[in-house]
């Protein structure tokens, strides 16, 4: 397990809503590549399987399009380069386009990071306090997908053998499926029905109910607490006095760079940063652990 | 409590977030205000119904039938838009009520998207399915008892799934809403909006008598 997911599960999300919130709804090519270069980081540590390379062609061809395809919505700007059928294309066009893209895919890898992060168990632990009957229903219907598809493999099986898709033809397919999903559901829904029975029989509704968690809130997660609030209210505080603002239409303004926009810049840059420092801490104290051996 | 909760976020919240998103995200207020107002309805659908002690019964059917869409979801994945997720969250809706209906589909939308991957748009996506799930739970009985009026609220649903998809997106690409992106993105999306409302139809068509079979059947058995 990763340092940053050893984290408590409320620090997490409030760390990927307060970098994402950022990242989403600020346009500023600043903010998007330091953005983007965090999320980046992160995800390399997180993911250890292949593949990465097809994923960075499939990022890469998304900002390539949105880049591209950003004049045909908007002939704003002062700059053309060309006309397509008498529209101009300009320069502040293919740029806001290129921003867009830059935030989109940013925000795309951050969502990645979320879902490896914040486990269904996680999700499960937020939940449980606020809302435990729909916490309930989200465990459980997390549990009945595997269940079901073992319980459709089953059924296929035994239908095989009592002779049904016994030829290729996709009638005879279609007539063979429609069957064991029908079995799948009523088998289902009385499995749920007996489930629901035996939990009233062991007192599910009761008052004084207790949560299991296996989530302690230490030192360590306040801290982290502490510094993402304080960072992110930096970042808040100058978005709302304007020091990051930068516009593309009709012209590209310059980037703002007076002494505030500095200092949200490296807020943001500290944020984005935070879980690559946390990863490489843990990796860095394992060498040197292992080295004393 | 929970309930003055509830009331509590309308009253509030939605202002509250209208002036921050006005004062602090200048030119992606559009954007942030609609993904914070999603939110916070979404919020205020599950207060409402937990509010209710519900019975473990219904709770583990509204979990089999989420984890059914989902499984569905899964099996048809090789066909893009051809999902049977709104076919049954609509038969959930019609047979246990909106609330059950709202609650599997948007349990759905935030489950399976564990497999297919989260994003800004799984908010939105929980919303839209839970909304479908709610309005044919309010027109549940004409639903039950017309093949044709089932057949429009298939059709129906699988149009508005899309167009309100799209509003999100053209808020997210912009942060104001661009009508010459929204219409291209309509028009673009229009074979999946098509293969979503032709699914819609296929599905329900297919299920809603079955399954209501097989519920009446668990509740003689059961005695429910």
């Amino acid at each position: 397990m990763s340092a940053f997911a050893k984290l408590h599960p409320t620090v997490s999300l409030l760390y990927f809503a307060s970098v994402m919130s950022v990242a989403m709804f600020v346009t500023n090519p600043v903010i998007g590549l330091i953005s983007l270069f965090g999320s980046v980081l992160f995800c390399l540590l997180l993911t250890v399987r292949g593949k990465k390379i097809k994923e960075a062609l499939f990022y890469i061809a998304v900002m390539v399009l949105v880049t591209v395809t950003n004049p045909l919505f908007s002939h704003n700007g002062v700059t053309p380069l060309f006309f397509i059928n008498g529209n101009p294309v300009t320069a502040e066009a293919i740029l806001y386009g290129a921003d867009i893209a830059l935030m989109i895919v940013s925000v795309m890898v951050w969502c990645k990071c979320f879902t490896a992060v914040m486990t269904s168990d996680k999700l499960q632990y937020l939940l449980g306090r606020i809302v435990p009957q729909i916490s309930l229903i989200l465990s459980m219907a997390l549990r009945f997908v595997p269940m079901l598809r073992r319980q459709a493999n089953k059924l296929t099986r035994t239908q095989k053998a009592m002779g049904m898709y016994s030829s290729d033809s996709y009638a005879e397919r279609i007539r063979s499926s429609v069957s064991s999903i029908s079995v799948l559901i009523g088998w289902s829904l009385e499995n749920a029905v007996e489930t629901g029975k035996a939990m009233r029989a062991r007192g599910y509704g009761l008052k004084k109910r207790t949560h299991y968690s296996d989530y302690r809130f230490v030192t360590q997660d306040a801290v982290i607490l502490i510094i993402c609030a304080v960072l992110w209210g930096t970042v808040l505080f100058g978005m709302s006095r304007g020091v990051l603002d930068f516009s593309y239409y009709p012209q590209i303004s310059a980037i703002p760079s007076e002494g505030l926009s500095v200092i949200c810049y490296l807020a943001y840059g500290c944020i984005s940063l935070l879980p690559f420092v946390l990863e490489t801490e843990e990796i860095i104290r394992w060498k040197y652990y292992r080295s004393k051996i | 409590m929970k309930k003055r909760t509830a009331a509590l976020i309308s009253l509030f919240a939605i202002p509250l977030v209208i002036v921050i998103g006005n004062k602090v995200f200048n030119d992606k207020q559009y954007a942030f205000i609609s993904a914070a107002v999603v939110i916070l309805s979404l919020v205020q659908f599950f207060l409402s119904f937990e509010r209710k002690e519900n019975a473990g019964t219904k709770l583990v059917l509204i979990a089999v039938m989420t984890a059914l869409s989902i499984a569905g979801r899964m099996i048809f994945a090789v066909i893009p838009g051809f999902k049977p997720v709104t076919a049954i969250v609509v038969v959930t809706a019609i047979y246990f009520g909106k609330e059950s209906g709202f609650i599997t589909g948007a349990m759905s939308a935030l489950l399976s998207n564990f497999y297919f991957g989260q994003g800004p748009w799984t908010p939105f996506q929980m919303l839209t399915w839970g909304l479908i799930g709610w309005f044919a739970g309010v027109f549940s009985s004409q639903l039950k008892n017309s093949r044709i009026y089932l057949t429009v609220y298939a059709l129906l649903s699988g149009i508005a799934y899309s167009l309100l998809m799209d509003v999100w997106s053209t808020l997210w690409f912009d942060g104001v809403f661009n009508v010459r992106r929204y219409l291209y993105t309509v028009f673009t999306a229009m074979p999946f909006t098509a293969i979503y409302a032709v699914s819609n139809i296929i599905f329900l068509l297919l299920i809603t008598k079955p399954i209501g079979k097989k519920l009446e059947r668990i509740r003689i058995k059961y005695g429910l």
